[in-house]
């Protein structure tokens, strides 16, 4: 061993050599700020903590279910205790970063699961994912705890559009969410109803989106358009059915005419009212109208209160009321039809500003204008009220015990077809038909013996005829043996020459004893 | 204890490359075989493992706090922690996985590190007992050390695996990538330690009665 190395201590190599600083160090410094950061950022995406009530918590999951507005993960629920009057639950949530901005008084919470409804399926990804909770922020100042909704609230996502009101008597299916179309684009939808303070009406708000809002007008018709409307009127059957969805789950729907599209738009929470029909809601509402009562001696069946009243064909007011009255001492039936004319309707031309309506009427009346009943459909039978000039018919007027004037009417051109075919049917059934089959039968007895003989006759001509063949054909035999060439022809011929020749020796004879008569004593005189 | 001289003790020095006895007056000089530089101790041994010890204990509470990975099942992510994953196992019955887990995740690497640590006390602070039970902590540390990367693996795994969409889906955590890395630095840590400096301790014991 050598002796130089003795004073070497292990202490010296290895421990004291601390004066140059590794690289090596580096690696914690690393680490540090690795993990800090990653703590930081852990810590900086956490928002406040909020708790909402709900009334239970089905299918709410501590740290599965989530916090989410427009589909965007915005929290977490990290607790779910029941509250302390042991009736609904708190749902602790750790929002994230960012929250506070919309966690204010009107925020609302729901929670979302699957919907299935006739209108359509929602929530359909929960079923698999599990619920979770929908958030639609509102205004208001901050706030940490929250009161749950039961249902998701109709209008999401902060729609653009205007709210109106409608009011109508009669809910029928409606419910928030039933959808309002116009001309079968669904445009909006219904959020609320609620009964109106003098517990009359039912006020319906809704809502329209967007452009669509600009459609809604002062004098915008809404009408309810659930279902079919299948109505058999004097005007026929019609139907009218609203978008399939209206079909099976009710809806609104909506009209502007087109020249009241230009006038300016309806304000928000404008009260409209709801027409229970689509007829309803066109049929134009006149303030002035004026009420007689017209008494029918025919049937009246067929016409309906609501069948219009017609000039010329043009419908001018309708049926209000249709009794019966029965006269005890003259054991009289009679029909009053009471009937609501428009005036408005008319426009008037050379107006004279001193003749009411009423005046005019009369006058009208004077001129021959009558009632008359009509079919308004051979289909359904439904009658109308036409008014027309009968100027040769007898202005008759009844005792009229009603609060209006009477209005003559005259017997429908219906009643006066059927009286004349009545009394021809009469004249019909007066005729002595037994003698006259009696009479046709013997005639038709001689006729019979008649055409007997004919018969006979017929046959007697048939051999007539069969003899006129034989002599037709011996005849042209005949004709075919005196054909040019044959020997008979040449001897006829020859026999006519001869006998022309006899002839005219015969005319020389003549002739000569013309002039010569003596020769037939004389002879023939030496020339 | 019985005590051997040391090599160095006896002004002897073995090359780190290859193996090559040289005498301690070449110290500075390259070995003469193979030309390396020669030191008698790995060189700042304990600095190194006490840098990479640092760092394990820095990563190790991300590593922990954070999800090691979030498991997506039917459109719903879970985040699962290495102690919520072992809880989660334990409910559902499934203790034998758990207890593996359990030792591979978590009490190896936590022995690895307070083993190491403690390594580092015993050489600094000198202790002078039982320098062969440390020796066989230091192997025993060094053995273990690759097994910690079991939940590594699984979690690899279990990503390339189980893609189905939003059926169903693994995706490594940040944790992960902290667990990993905790798991290496050990595994350095470990390297780099010297285990001859506890013996050295002995010596100079011995050297300074």
């Amino acid at each position: 061993m050598n002796p130089d190395i003795e004073p070497y201590l292990t202490e010296d190599i290895t421990l004291n050599k601390k004066s140059r600083l590794p690289l090596v160090w580096f690696l914690p410094v690393i680490a540090l700020i690795v993990s800090s950061w990653l703590i930081y950022k852990a810590i900086s995406e956490q928002g406040p903590v909020i708790t909402i009530t709900f009334p239970d918590a089905e299918g709410l999951e501590v740290d599965k279910t989530r916090l989410k507005y427009l589909d965007v993960e915005v929290g977490k629920v990290t607790a779910i205790t029941i509250s302390k009057d042991l009736k609904s639950i708190n749902v602790t949530a750790q929002m994230n970063d960012g929250a506070e901005a919309y966690l204010k008084e009107q925020t609302q919470f729901w929670v979302v699961r699957p919907r299935v409804g006739l209108g359509g399926v929602s929530g359909l990804n929960t079923l698999l994912s599990g619920p979770y909770i929908g958030i639609k922020p509102g205004e208001g100042h901050d706030r940490k705890h929250f009161m749950g909704l039961i249902s998701p609230p109709t209008l999401k996502n902060n729609d653009e559009g205007k709210q109106f009101v409608l009011e109508t008597t009669n809910l029928g299916s409606m419910t928030p969410g039933t959808p309002i179309n116009y001309h079968g684009v669904i445009v909006g939808e219904v959020l609320d109803h609620q009964v109106s303070a003098q517990v009359d009406a039912i006020k319906l708000t809704i809502f329209i989106k967007k452009p669509y809002d600009q459609l809604v007008k002062k004098q915008t018709r809404f009408w309810i358009d659930s279902g079919v409307d299948l109505s058999a009127s004097a005007d026929g059957f019609k139907v009218r059915t609203g978008p399939l969805i209206s079909l099976l789950s009710g809806g609104i729907a909506f009209r502007t005419s087109s020249d009241a599209l230009l006038t300016p738009t309806a304000d928000e929470y404008t009260h409209f009212i709801l027409y229970d029909t689509y007829d309803q809601s066109t049929q134009v509402f006149y303030s002035k109208t004026l009420t007689y009562v017209m008494y029918f001696n025919s049937s009246v069946r067929g016409l309906t209160e609501g069948a219009p009243v017609q000039l010329r064909g043009i419908p001018v007011g309708k049926v209000t009321g249709i009794t019966l009255e029965l006269d005890k001492k003259t054991a009289e039936i009679r029909i009053p039809v009471t009937v609501e004319i428009e005036p408005q309707r008319i426009s008037i031309i050379n107006n004279l500003p001193g003749v009411s309506d009423k005046e005019m009427v009369d006058a009208l009346i004077k001129k021959g204008l009558r009632a008359q009943l009509q079919t308004g459909s051979l289909l359904t039978g439904q009658l109308l009220v036409d008014l027309d000039f009968h100027p040769t018919s007898k202005l008759t007027l009844h005792t009229n015990n009603s609060a209006f004037l009477e209005f003559p009417t005259t017997a429908s051109s219906m009643d006066q077809f059927t009286h004349s075919a009545q009394t021809i049917m009469d004249k019909i059934a007066k005729l002595p038909l037994e003698d006259m089959s009696l009479e046709i039968n013997s005639t038709l007895k001689a006729l019979q013996s008649t055409s007997k003989a004919t018969d006979r006759m017929l046959n007697s001509a048939k051999t007539t005829l069969d003899t006129t063949d034989k002599t037709m054909t011996s005849a042209n035999q005949v004709l075919n043996s005196i054909e040019p060439g044959s020997t008979t022809r040449y001897e006829l011929d020859k026999l006519l020459q001869e006998l022309g020749q006899t002839a005219s020796s015969v005319k020389q004879l003549t002739d000569y004893l013309q002039q010569h008569p003596d020769t037939l004593l004389h002879g023939k005189s030496k020339e | 204890m019985t005590s051997n001289p040391s090599a160095l003790s006896q002004g002897l020095v073995r090359c780190h490359e290859c193996g090559q006895v040289v005498q301690i007056s070449l110290v500075n000089k390259p070995c003469p075989v193979c030309q390396s530089q020669l030191h008698a101790r790995t060189p700042h041994s304990l600095q190194r493992t006490t840098a990479y010890l640092l760092s394990s204990y820095i990563l190790y509470i991300p590593a922990n706090v954070f999800p090691i990975m979030n498991v997506t099942q039917m459109g719903v992510t879970e985040e699962h922690t290495i102690l919520g994953g072992i809880l989660s196992l334990i409910e559902s019955d499934m203790l034998p996985i758990a207890l593996l887990v359990m030792i591979a995740s978590i009490l190896v690497p936590l022995l690895k590190l307070i083993g190491i640590t403690l390594l580092l006390l015993n050489v600094q602070l000198r202790w002078q007992r039982n320098a062969r039970l440390w020796t066989m902590l230091y192997r025993a540390i060094c053995f273990v050390g690759r097994w910690s990367m079991l939940d590594i693996f699984m979690i690899s795994i279990l990503v390339a695996l189980v893609d189905l969409g939003s059926v169903s889906k693994v995706i490594a955590g940040p944790a992960a990538t902290a667990f990993a890395a905790v798991v290496v630095l050990t595994m350095f840590a470990a390297k780099s330690f010297d285990p001859r400096l506890i013996w050295d301790n002995q010596s100079t014991r011995k050297s300074r009665p």
